[in-house]
């Protein structure tokens, strides 16, 4: 199988799905002649040419909103935003367009498109550029919300959420996109709402999905050599919930670990720790633990960032202390 | 564009400031190549934003604010830092993010902030800082002490909502600001003509009732008293002005950019604009300074900038608890 | 200001005590060093001597009562002063006097109020071993009590509930098992899945006090549960506990005993002050055996097999209320006759509770004997920390094929319990080879 990068994952993904269906087009900032701030987009211009890959001002609010009028209209838009972080600017058009219009219209809307963009910290940005969106995103019904950790994930899950009749969220990361992956040669999908084991084991469950999954697998990895097996669940999809996944693992386990990029106070991680204690309270043996950032605002220096971020030793004393063996 | 580019001569007849105000845009750029030779040998992170080729606007404006006056700027915030007297030192720090930054190490190259210097802050979400400026020149108008606000965003900033907010209701209410949009011709890596449908940015002025100007930035000298003019009228008027200065940025977007989408030639040209060459040149050619007492002077800088990396390399990292500090006003805090 | 006496951890392993006897009455003044009370530990009764000087203000404690370690027991400081005060002040269980820390009894009461007891129990027993643990090398300094290294958290208020994982709680239930006999190993004393396992088959059967009827009329009587005493407590524990989680297998040996009769038959003749045992043999042969199979002298920590440097036979020797298992220290490098010195010694002071606690833990490996009941062969549990346990049985006649005749010998069959985890049976089987080969010749052993 060849290998690529999660960056030429997505860009096949996005290649083959305008290739198949040409109301499909690409659109944000430096997507076109600059060949994406990440290099994702890198060739389409060329393929494609202007009407496809839309070169943007910086404008989120506007060309989100562009986004959702020609879904409206029966375009199928992927809309890129450089990070995430600027699509707070936007959060408007997708809060109260993107997510509502099907449900206000009754069914005469649909809006079938993507949103995605890097999330979470990368390294050294500071607060302004270093936020993890999900837990405002997966906050509201009306859209999918995705976060992808591996090539073939990327791959297999952007394809999916290309052809969604719905607005889907789609998380990268900005140091992800070098991480490297084998992925088929052929044609494959990779289902909305499905949880992939990333590491089987028996004595926790460790859930965890974007940014986190690197984290929880070396963090699993310190916990084999202390003799604790973790099963790492990889979400991939964080709205809807695959709560099936989740609940057959902590079933087995007893005891789970959350780790992710992101707050801890409310969000996806919260939304997890919930649904486990209610939909399986009588196979808890310990508190759910999470690991994920300090509830403070991203500082920048490397140090201090060091602290705030989730780390595989952070990711192995929750596993211990779940486990009593703290 | 030709009235713009007009012959604009060096207006300095006296040697001494010429020689003052050369020496601090010297600064400014001699700070952002010690930050970059920094960066390339891996001991700055995250994005670097420099600020080479537009040195004449920070030192042209911090040459005209009275105390109480503020600038409020972008994420490309290195220059009005030291134009406006921040320590090249401090300055450095906070790019490594160090214990003796500007900021203490938690806002890095993208967000300076030294209020008692009157940089109310360099803001990275594009467009965001120009309401908020708007809001330092409300509280100006309602305190009524008499101060101005300087808000300067890229080009790129005038396509996003935000800034159309904030300079809609610095006209309606006759807010005491000037809007300086510092033209470099890219959004990172678009240029002007694929962001808007207009060559003039100042045609946005009439719609907000602001007066408006627009140069190209060669000369600090002449830089320094056309926006003096928008700074009074600010200032005694309450009326807000949007002005363009058209300038050029050496540099790639941020260290990161190649910039493969400007040519040579283009570049070139824009470098016999810089007002730091056109100022050297004047020094030499109608000031009889000669190149030796130009190196010094050189040299003098680069000592300066050697020191703030030395300072800046030497300085503790920050304690971990500095992260938990300056969330929310804490008891005893001011 | 007034002093509160705390009930004292004197033992490694001790999670609770009883005061057995009081030796002040309130208005005594007491000196440092002075005994007042004896305290019954899990393993033995234990003399108490006070830390603190003072006129006894109050006793809160009384006797017979269960309590966990840190428990105020008495209150000691100037005449006068308001023991009530310095009590809530402590912040103990004993403020006012009037509700005594925790009651000890299984008691048949309501669920609730039953489990809500033995959760200030659990608590503190768990705080006590988690100390014990840290405290472990230091710990087995004489009888003298020390005084906690920490402070010791007070017990439980009585109106909380039990502390017990959801899971935890589901297999109780399910396996009929009543939390309030389980001690909890998580945080604050909480009640995990392995504690419920640990506490295993050990569910109580449902008391049926119905009289049955049908043609002819039985009496029934209620199933009693019993007042159990510490020592019975940390028994019902551990082997429980190691009966759950070692994976035992067992080996059964024959061996002739004719020439360790006609030895011991001498060498007692020689000293008749200092009579050996059968079971002083069989003490100097396990140990003699363990040096050549140090594989047997281990045990399992969790992670690995950890092999013992020092030979410390433990004997079990049956008192009222349960075993303990005193160890001869180096057994291997002791003669037989020191080694008859050192187990009458030990036993006669075990059956009269006067042992310190560290003459009654560190063993390596048990020999557990029942001979002297007439029993034949058997298999014993092993004692958790070690790898195996020898089980011996009695001495006795047996007619033997010899040449092409028969005679009689004297035979003792022995059982040994392994931890399958530690050693397979080839292991075992070698050590027993060892065993049996120096007790047939005793005099090589000796030599």
């Amino acid at each position: 199988m060849p290998t690529m990068q999660i960056r030429e994952a997505l860009r096949a993904a996005i290649d083959e799905e305008m290739a198949r269906d040409d109301r499909v087009f690409v659109m944000g900032e430096e997507v076109g002649y600059y060949d994406g701030a990440y290099k994702v987009t890198e060739g389409l211009l060329a393929k494609y040419g202007e009407q496809r890959v839309v070169d943007t001002p910086i404008a989120e609010t506007g060309f989100s909103g562009v986004g959702i009028g020609a879904a409206m209209a029966g375009l199928r838009p992927i809309v890129e935003f450089m990070t995430f972080n600027f699509s707070a600017v936007a959060f408007d058009q997708l809060l109260n367009n993107a997510a509502k219009l099907r449900h206000l219209s009754a069914g005469q809307f649909k809006l079938p498109m993507v949103f995605r963009g890097p999330n979470a910290a990368a390294h050294m940005l500071s607060s302004t550029h270093s936020q993890a969106f999900e837990s405002f995103y997966c906050g509201f019904p009306g859209v999918k919300v995705i976060s992808v950790a591996t090539p073939y994930d990327a791959k297999g899950l952007l394809k999916s959420a290309i052809r969604d009749d719905n607005p889907v969220i789609f998380f990268e990361s900005e140091v992800m996109y070098a991480v490297k992956g084998e992925v088929p040669e052929e044609e494959y999908l990779i289902p909305i709402g499905k949880a992939d084991i990333k590491r089987p084991g028996k004595d926790v469950t460790v859930i965890t999905w974007g940014q986190g999954v690197s984290v929880a697998l070396a963090g699993a990895e310190l916990a084999a050599a202390e003799g604790i097996d973790c099963e790492v669940i990889d979400l991939r999809t964080l709205r809807p919930l695959d709560d099936e996944a989740m609940e057959t693992s902590l079933r087995k386990t007893n005891r789970c670990v959350l780790v992710y990029h992101g707050w801890p106070y409310g969000g996806t991680g919260a939304e997890v720790v919930d649904r486990l204690t209610r939909n399986c309270f009588d196979h808890l043996d310990a508190p759910i633990e999470r690991v994920c950032y300090e509830d403070l605002n991203m500082p920048y220096a490397e140090n201090l960032e060091k602290l705030v971020l989730p780390s595989p030793e952070d990711a192995l004393s929750a596993i211990k202390k779940v486990s009593y063996r703290d | 564009m030709s009235e713009a580019t007009a012959a604009a001569p060096t207006a300095a007849t006296d040697k001494d400031e010429l020689l003052r105000l050369y020496t601090e845009m010297l600064r400014i750029r001699r700070f952002e190549e010690a930050a970059a030779r920094a960066y390339t040998q891996g001991k700055i992170s995250g994005f670097l934003h420099l600020y080479i080729g537009q040195e004449a606007i920070a030192v042209a404006t911090a040459d005209l604010m009275k105390p109480g006056d503020r600038v409020v700027t972008t994420y490309r915030d290195h220059g009005f830092a030291i134009a406006l007297g921040c320590d090249p030192g401090a300055c450095m720090a906070e790019l490594y993010g160090k214990k003796d930054g500007l900021v203490g190490g938690v806002g890095g190259s993208m967000h300076f902030f030294a209020k008692d210097k009157g940089l109310w802050g360099g803001y990275a979400i594009v467009g965001g800082h120009v309401p908020v400026a708007a809001g330092h020149a409300f509280a100006s108008k309602y305190l009524q002490d008499g101060a101005v606000t300087l808000c300067f965003l890229g080009e790129g900033a005038m396509h996003i909502g935000a800034t159309h907010e904030g300079m809609h209701l610095a006209g309606l209410w006759r807010l005491p600001i000037v809007f300086v949009i510092e033209n470099n011709q890219y959004a990172m890596g678009t240029p002007l003509k694929r962001q808007t449908a207009v060559d003039d940015l100042t045609v946005r002025a009439p719609a907000y009732r602001m007066t408006s100007d627009r140069w190209v930035v060669r000369d600090v000298f002449e830089t320094r008293q056309r926006l003096a003019r928008a700074v009074a009228r600010a200032r005694d008027e309450q009326q807000p002005a949007l002005i363009e200065l058209l300038t050029y940025r050496f540099r790639g977007h941020s260290m990161s950019d190649p910039a493969k989408y400007r040519t040579k030639d283009e570049v070139e040209s824009w470098k016999e604009r810089d007002p730091l060459y056109r100022a050297e040149t004047a020094l030499g050619a109608e000031h009889g300074m000669s190149a030796e007492d130009i190196e010094a002077i050189d040299e003098k800088v680069w000592a300066e900038m050697d020191g703030a990396v030395e300072f800046a390399e030497s300085s503790p990292l920050p304690d971990p608890e500095h992260r938990f500090k300056y969330h929310l006003v804490e008891e005893g805090e001011d | 200001m007034a002093k509160i006496v705390e009930l004292p951890r004197l033992s490694d392993t001790m999670e609770e005590g009883v005061i057995a006897k009081w030796h002040i009455a309130v208005g005594d003044k007491v000196k440092r060093g002075q005994l007042i009370a004896e305290v019954e530990t899990d393993k033995a009764t234990m003399e108490f001597e006070s830390f603190d000087a003072g006129v006894v203000l109050k006793l809160v404690a009384s006797e017979g009562e269960a309590m966990a370690i840190g428990t105020p027991i008495a209150v000691l400081g100037k005449e006068g002063e308001d023991a009530d005060a310095a009590l809530a002040q402590h912040g103990g269980g004993g403020g006012g006097g009037a509700a005594p820390a925790a009651k000890a009894e299984p008691a048949s009461e309501p669920e609730a109020e039953e489990e809500a007891e033995d959760e200030a129990e659990d608590e503190a027993e768990d705080e006590a071993e988690e100390e014990a643990e840290d405290a472990a090398p230091k710990a087995q300094t004489a009888a003298k009590a020390q005084p906690p290294a920490k402070a010791q958290a007070p017990a439980r208020r009585t109106d909380e509930r039990i502390a017990a994982s959801p899971l935890a709680r589901r297999l109780a239930r399910e396996r009929g098992i009543d939390l309030a006999n389980v001690t909890g190993s998580g945080p604050h004393g909480r009640i995990v899945k392995t504690d419920v396992e640990a506490a295993g088959s050990g569910a109580a059967a449902r008391p049926a006090a119905s009289v049955t009827s049908g043609a002819r009329t039985f009496v029934s009587r209620p199933d009693e549960p019993q007042k159990l005493s510490q020592m019975r407590k940390t028994i019902a524990k551990r082997m429980g506990q190691a009966n759950a989680e070692i994976p035992h297998f067992y080996l059964t040996t024959k061996i002739d005993m004719d020439r360790a009769v006609l030895a011991r038959q001498e060498i007692n003749e020689a000293f008749p002050d200092a009579k050996v045992s059968f079971n002083d043999f069989i003490l100097l042969a396990t140990a003699k055996a363990l040096v050549q199979h140090p594989e047997v002298n281990a045990y399992w920590d969790g992670k690995t097999i950890v092999r013992r440097g020092d030979i410390h036979v433990g004997m079990a020797v049956a008192v009222d209320e349960g075993l303990i298992v005193p160890p001869i220290r180096f057994t291997d490098q002791k003669t037989l006759r020191e080694i008859g010195a050192e187990a009458k010694d030990l036993g006669t002071r075990a059956r009269d509770k006067k042992l310190a606690p560290d003459e009654m833990t560190g063993s390596t490996f048990t020999v557990s004997n029942l001979g002297m009941f007439g029993i034949e062969e058997f298999s014993a549990v092993i004692n958790p920390g070690e790898g195996a346990i020898l089980a011996v049985g009695t001495i006795g006649d047996e007619v033997v094929a010899d040449g092409g005749g028969f005679r009689v010998a004297k035979r003792m069959k022995a059982t040994l319990a392994c931890d399958h985890r530690v050693m397979d049976g080839a292991v075992g089987a070698r050590f027993l080879q060892t065993l049996r080969g120096l007790l047939e010749r005793p005099l090589a052993m000796m030599a």
